[in-house]
C-alpha cells in the first residue's frame, strides 16, 4: 500500500516542524504550507488523504479552509483534521459546521496526533 | 514574478496595478522608455509582457525577445482592427479596450500558460481554485448561469427562439431546517439528475440547458429551445409541462430518500419567453427573462398558498389527521422503550407535518391544529402502551400562549398518568421570555409530566439553554447522528453531551438513526435511547398500529 499523505498547515513554523518531523518518522509523506491560501493551492498537486489544520491563522482562518476542502467536488473526502486551542463545546459545533472530521487540542501531544490521524486515515482506506 | 508594461490607457494601468497586486508580481513600467529601452527591460528578466499597440513598435521583434526571456506577451489593442496585427505577430494573448482586471489577469493567466511561462504563484492559483467552485455546484455538478451564458446565446442564436423556465422548490428551506444540510445536498443532486434525465426525455432535438442561479442555490433555470407553436399559450403549456415534471422529480426524492422527503417537494414554476431583439445584448435579454420567470414563480406560490389555507380549514373541521408512531428504542435492551407521535394530514397536499404547520401558521391557526393532533396523538396509542412505555408528543414554544393548553387538563386530554406523557420542546425556536416560559414548564411538571429538548446540537443553541430548561430527555439533531461513525467530532460532541445529560439527571436519544454503523457507535458512546429508519426497517421493533 502507498503511504499517506499528509499535508500540515499552520502559520507557526514550529508547529509545522514538530508535527512534520514526527509525521514523517512514523512513514507518511508529509507536505507543508504556512497559510490557507497556500494550503488550497497545494491540494492538486499533494492530492492529500489527509489536512492537519491549524484554527488560527491570519488572513484565512482554518474553519474556512476546512469549508473550502469540504465544498470541493474532488477534495471533499479528504480528512480534515482540526488543531485548536480551546476544543471546547462551541469551537466543536463552529468545526462540525465548517466539515471538519476531527480536531486536535493544542498544545499538541505527540501519541494523541498520532492515533488522531491513523483513526482518519482508516476511516478514509475503508471507504476508498 | 514580474511584469513588464508599456500601456498608455488609464484603465488598463490600473487594472495592470491590480491585478498585480493580487499576484503579488512587480510592474516595470516602460511607458516612458524608447521600444530599444522596453527590450532591454523584457531581457532583464520578466513573466510576462502587456504591450498596448503603437505604430512604432514591431510586435514580431517583441515577442521573440519576450519569448527568448520566458516571458508571455499580451497586446491590447484600442479598436477591435488592430487585433488583426496581434494575431499575425502571434502573441499570447489579446484583448480590447476598455478591460476589466479580471478580464486582465485572467489573460495574463492564459497567456502565460500558452507561452509555457513560469508557474503561478501559491496565492493566485489558491484563488483559481476558489473561483472555479464559483462555476459549477458542487453538490449537483450544475452549471451556474455565468457558466451557461454563452451556450444559452449559442441555442438562443441556433434556434431563434428560447424559453426560460425558473424551478423553485419552496419547502426546501423547511426540509433543510428539519432535516440538515447534508440531507437537502442529497435531495437536491436527485433533483437535479431528475431534472437532467426529464429534458433529455422531453428534448426536441435542439436541447436544454439546466442551471442554477448561483453555487449552492436551490433553484433551478432551464433554457429550452422550443417552436413558435409552443408560445401561442405559454401558460397552458406550463401548466402541463409541470403536471409531468413534478410528479417526475417527486418519485424519484421517494424512492431515493423516501415519502417524508418527496412530500416537502412542492414546486413552482415561472415562464418566460424572452423576445429577440437585435438591439439588446442576448445576455441581458436572458437575464431578465430569467428574473420574470422567478417572478412568475414565486405568485404561483402565494396564489396557492391561499388554496392550502382553505384545504386546512377543512382539515381541521374534518379532523383528517392521522398520526404515525415512531419507536424509540433503548439501545443497552433493544426494547421499545416509547413512541413519538407525528402528525401526517390526509390530504396530498397537507400530508407533511412541516406543511401542515407552515400552512397554519399563514391562517393563525396553529392552536386549533395542535389541539387536534394532541388528541388524536393520546387517542390513537394512550391503550395499547405497556405500563412503562413513554408516549413523546411534539409541542410548539408557540402552544405555550394557548390559553387552553396553558391551564391543562390531563383527563381532558385524556392521559391517566402524566408520567408517561414526554412533550418534545424544540432547540430551533427562540424562546424570548426565558422566566415566564420556565414558569409555564414548571405547571406542567407539577402535573407530572415530562420534557424533552428536541434538536439538541444542531447549533441553535449551547449546552446553558440545555441546562436552563432542565430536561428529563435530550434529543440529539440528525445531524449529529448522521455518519457519526465515521466523524469523530459528531463523536466527541455526543459524548460531552451524553456526560452533560448524565450529570444532570437526564436522558440522551439519538434521532434519526439510519445504520447499523450508526446505531453501533452511538450505542458505544453511552447515547441511553435511538430512533430512525434504522429501526422501522429492521424486524426489531413492530410498528404499533394506531
Amino acid at each position: 500500500m502507498a503511504k499517506a499523505t499528509i499535508l500540515v498547515v499552520d502559520d507557526d513554523p514550529d508547529a509545522v516542524e514538530i508535527a512534520e518531523s514526527y509525521l514523517s518518522a512514523q512513514g507518511y509523506e508529509v507536505h507543508t504550507a504556512y497559510g490557507g491560501q497556500e494550503a488550497l493551492a497545494k491540494l492538486e498537486e499533494v492530492q492529500p488523504d489527509a489536512v492537519l489544520l491549524d484554527v488560527m491563522m491570519p488572513e484565512m482562518d482554518g474553519w474556512e479552509v476546512s469549508r473550502a476542502i469540504k465544498n470541493h467536488p474532488r477534495f471533499r473526502d479528504v480528512r480534515v483534521i482540526m488543531f485548536t486551542a480551546r476544543g471546547d463545546f462551541t469551537d466543536k459545533q463552529e468545526g462540525l459546521r465548517s466539515g471538519a472530521d476531527d480536531y486536535i487540542v493544542k498544545p499538541v501531544r505527540l501519541d494523541d496526533l498520532g492515533q488522531t490521524v491513523e483513526r482518519n486515515l482508516e476511516v478514509r482506506r475503508r471507504s476508498a | 514574478m514580474k511584469i513588464v508594461g508599456r500601456v498608455r490607457d488609464e484603465g488598463l494601468r490600473r487594472g495592470l496595478a491590480d491585478v498585480a497586486s493580487r499576484l503579488g508580481a512587480a510592474v516595470v513600467d516602460t511607458s516612458g522608455l524608447s521600444p530599444d529601452g522596453m527590450l532591454e527591460a523584457v531581457r532583464a528578466g520578466a513573466n510576462v509582457v502587456v504591450l498596448e499597440l503603437e505604430p512604432d513598435v514591431d510586435l514580431s521583434r517583441v515577442r521573440q525577445e519576450a519569448h527568448a526571456a520566458g516571458a508571455a506577451l499580451v497586446v491590447a489593442c484600442s479598436p477591435e482592427q488592430e487585433c488583426g496585427e496581434a494575431v499575425t505577430a502571434q502573441a499570447d494573448e489579446w484583448l480590447i479596450l476598455p478591460v476589466s482586471s479580471y478580464e486582465l489577469e485572467a489573460r495574463l493567466r492564459s497567456a502565460m500558460q500558452r507561452s509555457a511561462g513560469g508557474e503561478l504563484p501559491p496565492a493566485a492559483s489558491a484563488d483559481l481554485l476558489r473561483y472555479q467552485e464559483l462555476l459549477f455546484d458542487a453538490t449537483t455538478g450544475t452549471a451556474t448561469l455565468p457558466t451557461t451564458m454563452e451556450q444559452a446565446r449559442e441555442l438562443l442564436e441556433r434556434s431563434g427562439r428560447l424559453t426560460v423556465l425558473y424551478l423553485h422548490f419552496f419547502r426546501f428551506e423547511r426540509l433543510e431546517e428539519s432535516f440538515g444540510r447534508e440531507k437537502l445536498d442529497a435531495v437536491l443532486k436527485t433533483t437535479a439528475d431528475a431534472l437532467r434525465d426529464f429534458c433529455a426525455m422531453e428534448s426536441t432535438g435542439s436541447g436544454s440547458l439546466i442551471a442554477i442561479p448561483f453555487v449552492f442555490d436551490e433553484d433551478f433555470v432551464i433554457l429550452t429551445a422550443t417552436d413558435r407553436s409552443t408560445h401561442s399559450e405559454p401558460a397552458a403549456w406550463l401548466v402541463k409541462l409541470s403536471r409531468r415534471l413534478e410528479p417526475f422529480v417527486r418519485e424519484r426524492i421517494e424512492r431515493e430518500h423516501g415519502e417524508q422527503l418527496a412530500a416537502l417537494a412542492t414546486l413552482y414554476m415561472g415562464i418566460s419567453v424572452p423576445e429577440p431583439n437585435p438591439r439588446v445584448r442576448t445576455e441581458r435579454l436572458l437575464y431578465r427573462g430569467i428574473r420574470e420567470a422567478a417572478q412568475a414563480a414565486r405568485s404561483a406560490e402565494h396564489w396557492e398558498l391561499a388554496s392550502r389555507v382553505a384545504d386546512l380549514k377543512r382539515t381541521i373541521r374534518d379532523g383528517a389527521v392521522f398520526i404515525e408512531y415512531h419507536p424509540i428504542i433503548d439501545t443497552h435492551t433493544e426494547e421499545v422503550y416509547g413512541y413519538e407521535a407525528l402528525a401526517r394530514g390526509v390530504r396530498q397536499e397537507l400530508r407533511s407535518p412541516e406543511v401542515l404547520f407552515e400552512v397554519a401558521e399563514e391562517a393563525n391557526l396553529v392552536w386549533e391544529l395542535s389541539r387536534l393532533l394532541r388528541r388524536r396523538a393520546v387517542q390513537g396509542i394512550i391503550r395499547d402502551l405497556s405500563p412503562d412505555q413513554r408516549l413523546f408528543l411534539n409541542v410548539d414554544p408557540h402552544d405555550f400562549e394557548d390559553p387552553l393548553f396553558r391551564k391543562p387538563d390531563p383527563s381532558a386530554m385524556g392521559i391517566d398518568d402524566p408520567s408517561r406523557v414526554v412533550f418534545e420542546i424544540t432547540e430551533r425556536v427562540a424562546i424570548t421570555d426565558y422566566p415566564r416560559f420556565k414558569e409555564q414548564l414548571d405547571t406542567f411538571r407539577s402535573l407530572g409530566f415530562r420534557f424533552a429538548v428536541d434538536d439538541a446540537g444542531s447549533g441553535y443553541a449551547g449546552l446553558g439553554s440545555i441546562a436552563n430548561l432542565a430536561p428529563d430527555y435530550i434529543k440529539l439533531d440528525i445531524s449529529l447522528i448522521s455518519e457519526i461513525d465515521t466523524n469523530f467530532l459528531k463523536q466527541n460532541l455526543v459524548e460531552t453531551l451524553v456526560n452533560f445529560a448524565e450529570g444532570h439527571g437526564a436522558k440522551v436519544v439519538a434521532e434519526g438513526v439510519e445504520r447499523s454503523e450508526e446505531f453501533e457507535t452511538v450505542r458505544k458512546l453511552g447515547v441511553h435511547l435511538a430512533q430512525g429508519f434504522y429501526f422501522h426497517r429492521s424486524n426489531r421493533v413492530r410498528r404499533s398500529a394506531a
